[in-house]
């Protein structure tokens, strides 16, 4: 018995187009060479600061929409996030990342962010 | 590190490398020889643990302090 | 040499078709218990990987689904001694095992779907822009602003995943009778509004497609992809760590002593 596979669809540039969209956004991979280790761990460590400060900066924003935040709570917050945001900018130039390095290819899992 | 090339509109070519290069059975380690790029993010990982454990030792000390500004 | 691996099938004995393999090396099957690792002997590394390769790679997984049950290993598995491969096959036969009786008689198909997303997102920006225009931040400072303009986008993307969830509940609807199992990937890009993964009964597999027609008929505004039957990439599940060095997995390796 044989198998007929079929790749069927009347817009077949609109999903190719869509898909090297994401096969381009793929990070780069720590690299295994031991010499850049030392980048490959300050790559995983900002990956991990980054994937943090995304977090605090989603939670910030649902305690904002939910209306619970004084003024002064969210003048705060804001400048907190701010200091966040230009520190890790500081520390990518430093360490010459670019954002779509700090990221984490879990395998099956997909992406980490 | 392999790479593939996929010509443009080569829809199937996609659909068939969306699944044969990360999905199925998927093993990795030292114990498979050629290494599919992602293999090398396991890899990259074994060689930094290894690399912080090395450090620690050599230091003398957990590598915790070594954020904060040296005084 | 190297032992190029393709797929893990349900069955000890010899193959009886004459397959030929990556780099025109015959494809035979080595037996574990009762079950087999479909491999092909090559003489030295591959030199460059083309997608020849690939597409041989699936033609030979394709024809094993012909005749048995197919776990399919990744692209470029290889082991450099038979001894590696039965370790391997020792380590997950329980895995392997579990997985050949859940997909027994089951393929994968793939759909995606492509929806209006910049259409979609432009539209809830002018909406959230005129429910705002008046609204004055009194004594704005940089952090305000910073909130302000974080505070607009995360308003907007969860509108727009608000609305993708809408249509996505639309669409699954229409398999839902019809499959086993579902893996589904939403907004990998804006427009990339869904791709899905669907394990489906061999024999219901004309009712998913039946289905999949008139999915495509009824929401008319969006663009449909069919793929398949595959076998199932997709729905492998490895309960066993799948890092093995030197022949031990991961958690054997890091309990003995001489860990560098």
């Amino acid at each position: 018995m044989t198998i007929n596979r079929i790749v069927e669809t009347d817009a077949p540039e609109d999903f190719i187009e869509e898909i090297e969209k994401v096969q381009s956004a793929l990070p780069k991979r720590i690299d295994a060479n031991p010499k850049n280790v030392e980048k490959g761990l300050a790559k995983l460590v900002l990956t991990l600061i980054e994937l943090i400060r995304k977090l605090l900066e989603k939670q910030a924003m649902r305690r904002i929409d939910g209306g619970s935040l004084s003024d002064e709570e969210i003048e705060r917050i804001g400048s907190t996030l701010m200091k966040l945001e230009n520190k890790m900018q500081e520390l990518k130039v430093i360490f010459g990342l670019k954002d779509e390095e700090l990221n984490i290819n879990l395998g099956p899992l997909g992406d980490l962010m | 590190m392999h790479s593939v090339i996929a010509e443009s509109k080569d829809i199937t070519l996609l659909e068939i490398l969306d699944r044969v290069l990360d999905k199925g059975v998927v093993i990795s380690g030292d114990i498979v020889i050629s290494l599919a790029e992602v293999d090398l993010i396991y890899v990259g990982l074994k060689v930094l643990i290894s690399s912080v454990e090395t450090m620690e030792r050599l230091r003398g000390a957990p590598f915790a302090g070594a954020m904060e500004e040296p005084t | 040499m190297n032992i190029y691996t393709y797929a893990i099938i349900d069955s000890k004995e010899r193959l009886c078709d004459y397959i030929i393999g990556i780099e025109g090396a015959i494809v035979c099957n080595i037996a574990y218990r009762d079950i087999g690792v479909v491999v092909s002997k090559l003489g030295e590394q591959i030199q460059n990987i083309t997608k020849d390769h690939v597409l041989k790679h699936e033609e030979v997984v394709e024809k094993l689904m012909g005749n048995f049950t197919v776990l399919p290993v990744r692209f470029l598995t290889q082991f450099s001694r038979e001894e590696d491969v039965l370790l391997m096959m020792q380590e997950f036969y329980n895995d392997f095992r579990e997985n050949l009786d859940r997909v027994r008689n089951k393929i994968e198909f793939g759909i995606k779907i492509i929806w209006a997303g910049e259409t979609i997102r432009n539209r809830i920006i002018d909406a959230y822009k005129r429910d705002n225009a008046n609204i004055a931040i009194a004594d704005s400072s940089p952090a305000k602003n910073f909130v302000k303009e974080k505070f607009e986008k995360y308003k907007i993307d969860k509108e727009f995943a608000k609305e993708a969830e809408k249509c996505i509940a639309l669409i699954v609807d229409f398999f839902s009778r019809f499959i086993a199992e579902k893996k589904l990937k939403k907004l990998k890009t804006d427009n990339l509004l869904l791709s899905a993964s669907y394990l489906v009964e061999k024999e219901r597999q004309e009712d998913f497609k039946e289905a999949f027609e008139r999915a495509r008929r009824t929401l008319s505004d969006l663009k449909f992809l069919l793929s398949g039957p595959w076998p199932p990439y997709n729905f492998i599940v490895l309960t066993k760590k799948t890092d093995m060095f030197n022949g031990k997995s991961i958690n054997q390796n890091l309990a003995s002593e001489d860990v560098v």
